[in-house]
């Protein structure tokens, strides 16, 4: 069983490489769906001998068992809220809130700023909802879009950067959000864990790596991929032109407007008891086709299918590997480099912080729900690698880095929503994203997870000051250190494609061994040798990383 | 060097337009590339695609259709957080994973039920205030309990996971007897 695990794991990531790579040009969902039959095939070959027919029929089960219907129904719930509002005029009526918005004092920088941290702000249990419902409005800021209120660079940053947000406030969530698989394991030491000890540091840490997403977007994406993204720009004096076009706003889009409003507060602050977002936001659809007027078609115009079916077919790959032991043998792969000399635990552990981003799948679920149990055996339940407060620093940083792995997937990940919304090829955000996920997010995790979260957890808060102070200091440390690292890369970059590729690489190698060696300090604090492994460790996982971001985005055919 | 970097610049120009005229035609209507190539005219994958559109959405109503007919509708509304873990000393039976068992209870994974110690649960209800959806854990298990051993009656579930779980200790009290028994028959 042992051996079958490895071979299917190996069918997966291979699959996955050539699809990343450009060699194997089939729709994401088609090559899932062959990854998953041929798993399920050998899987079948394997048991036919250990177990007989009775264990072959039974795979079938285990592979569907991998379909997480949550993510699928909250986007689907989202699209249809997003369907509603845009038949009913309600984005007609944002945009002239969001123009009166911009003359208040916080103007149109600071509404978009409200913008793209909305998503952890409502952090609701699957990115999707807000991304589906909102990322049109974001769009109708271009010229396009109607609005011109912002250039196509702004807009790529805007959207890239509430992407960014959105993808991630899945972790922070306390109404089902991806975070509590981890708060829950934690519940064993922490008492009060599964109040929302991961809560705190997901939230701080995903704020910031917007912030950063923002920057590489607009000095690195923007750059390595020109003419990737076909949004249009502006014509000369078409701004002022396109602002001062009036949109006028009907009842109508007021009242769905509200009515879209009330559901997202309902869902996040649950007044009425515990319900689904997703029957919340499907209620508030019905009361805009009621209260509106508009019709059922109206509203189903909003459901996009290809992010739903790249999702399952995500899944089902997803459910194929489990049921054939892939994540066990991923698993063993990752203890296993522990035993390592120049890795040691802080080296495998740098590793294994940063492995969603390495593998993004279509749903962080996936990949947790299979691994977070391996890191609670890492601590004192089982192999005694780590203490309770060092496993709770790694499940910290595991977490908001396992959360944000939709974002940069190609296997169906929600930024495909962004990609799409920014007419960008697929791809364009994975660099910005996993940058920002590895050199930004893990470490300023871990940090607030070291010096705030544990010291408010258990009853040794004496040192809280000193605490904060060291947070802000770790936090304008990594902030300015990645800034700086963009805009260096940034000068190097010269428009040829291999030279700039390898210039990014190296941009991702110094802050992965920056933040390798930032966990590595919360673990074991000042012992060098710890500090070393963690910063191998956060290079090896930044080559990685790195690696995959790919060089061109547009077709690769050569014209003879 | 300045002329070298333009040239360089438009091969890539050239290499990135998407000319299908300018491919050799293998067959009528089909060019080279296009059997590998993410074309929207493509030939050969046009209906693989649509094969695997097929396949996802027969699986996905297959997923919420069985727990309905199984009277398992409650497993429909998981959101797989796994807060129910946090359960970990209330359970009186230590069972670790109860996320795992909804998901089993859903799909009718009787492997995944059986190894994460779904047939020593007592359904106590402790693990249900940890829900955040408030399904009804005790009662999805024991329905899942009922099909389980049902199907350990019909030989549908391999002897080698029953053996395991006996030695595991993963079987309760309640049903200790009976998989005894039908293993005892097996063999």
């Amino acid at each position: 069983m042992e051996i079958l695990g490895y071979i299917t794991l190996t069918i997966f990531i291979a699959a996955m490489l050539l699809m990343l790579f450009r060699k194997l040009n089939f729709p994401v969902q088609t090559v899932l769906i062959a990854v998953s039959l041929i798993c399920l095939v050998v899987g079948a070959v394997f048991r036919s001998f250990t177990e007989g027919w009775v264990g072959v029929i039974l795979l079938p089960n285990e592979m569907i068992g991998g379909i997480i219907l949550h993510p699928i129904t909250a986007l689907l719930a989202g699209l249809f809220l997003s369907g509603a509002l845009t038949a009913s005029g309600g984005f007609g009526a944002l945009k002239i809130l969001i123009n009166k918005l911009r003359k208040t004092p916080i103007g149109l920088a600071g509404t978009l700023v409200i913008l793209i941290q909305l998503p952890v702000i409502a952090s609701l249990p699957c990115g999707r909802i807000i991304g589906a419902a909102l990322l049109p409005l974001l769009f109708a800021f271009g010229f396009e879009g109607g609005m011109g209120l912002l250039t196509r660079a702004q807009l790529i940053v805007l959207i890239g950067s509430f992407a960014r947000n959105a993808f991630g406030s899945c972790g922070p969530s306390p109404i089902g959000g991806v975070g509590q698989i981890g708060e829950g394991f934690l519940g064993a030491f922490f008492p009060t864990a599964s109040e929302g000890i991961l809560r705190a540091p997901q939230a701080f840490s995903l704020m910031l790596g917007t912030a950063i997403t923002a920057l590489f977007l607009k000095f690195i994406s923007m750059k390595l991929y020109p003419k990737d993204v076909s949004l249009r720009d502006l014509p000369e004096g078409g701004m002022e032109k396109k602002r001062e076009s009036e949109v006028r706003g009907s009842f109508r889009g007021y009242l769905s407007l509200m009515i879209f409003l009330a559901s997202l507060l309902i869902s996040i602050f649950q007044p009425f008891g515990k319900m689904p977002v997703q029957t919340v936001l499907v209620a508030g659809g019905i009361l805009v086709i009621i209260l509106c007027r508009i019709t059922i078609r109206d509203m189903m115009g909003g459901i996009i299918l290809l992010p739903v079916s790249a999702m399952a077919a995500g899944f089902l790959a997803a459910g194929a590997l489990a049921a054939t032991g892939g994540f066990n043998a991923l698993g063993n792969i990752l203890k296993g480099f522990s035993n390592i000399p120049f890795l040691g635990i802080a080296g495998m552990l740098a590793i294994f912080v940063q492995i969603q981003t390495i593998l993004p799948l279509s749903c962080s679920r996936i990949l947790t729900a299979a691994l977070v149990p391996v890191l609670y055996l890492f601590g004192p339940a089982k192999f005694d690698l780590i203490t309770w407060p060092q496993l709770a620093i790694v499940m910290a940083a595991y977490m908001i880095n396992a959360t944000t792995s939709c974002g940069p997937s190609p296997l169906g990940g929600a930024g495909m929503m962004a990609e799409g919304t920014m007419r960008a090829e697929t791809g364009y955000i994975k660099g910005a994203f996993t940058f920002s996920s590895m050199a930004v997010m893990a470490p300023l995790a871990a940090i607030y997870m070291k010096f705030l979260t544990l010291s408010s957890f258990p009853a040794s808060g004496l040192q809280f000051e000193r605490n904060v102070w060291m947070i802000i200091g770790f936090t304008v440390i990594i902030f300015a250190a990645n800034a700086i690292m963009i805009k260096l890369t940034n000068i190097f970059l010269s428009g040829n494609v291999n030279r700039d590729w390898w210039y990014q690489l190296l941009g991702f190698v110094i802050p992965g061994a920056i933040g390798g060696a930032i966990l590595a300090f919360c673990l074991y604090e000042t012992a060098f040798l710890p500090i070393i492994q963690g910063t191998i460790g956060g290079i090896i996982a930044a080559l990685l990383i790195g690696l995959m971001v790919p060089k061109r985005l547009g077709p690769t055919e050569t014209v003879e | 060097m300045a002329d070298q970097d333009k040239d360089q610049k438009d091969k890539t120009e050239k290499k990135r337009q998407r000319d299908d005229s300018a491919q050799p035609v293998v067959l009528p209507g089909i060019h080279r590339y296009q059997f590998f190539s993410n074309l929207k005219d493509r030939a050969l994958t046009k209906n693989l695609n649509r094969l695997m559109m097929f396949g996802i959405i027969t699986t996905l109503g297959v997923d919420i259709i069985k727990p309905l007919f199984r009277g398992l509708t409650q497993t429909i509304y998981c959101y797989e957080c796994r807060a129910c873990y946090a359960t970990q000393d209330n359970c009186p039976v230590g069972i670790p994973f109860q996320a795992e068992l909804v998901v089993a209870s859903r799909v009718s994974d009787y492997r995944r039920f059986i190894n994460n110690g779904g047939l020593k649960c007592v359904r106590c209800g402790n693990c249900t205030s940890f829900c955040v959806q408030y399904i009804e854990l005790q009662e999805v298990f024991g329905q899942m309990q009922t099909i389980t051993m049902d199907a350990i009656r019909k030989g549908k579930v391999p002897k080698g996971v029953l053996v395991r779980a006996m030695e595991e200790g993963l079987v309760g009290r309640d049903f200790i007897a009976d998989v005894a028994d039908v293993l005892g028959k097996r063999t």
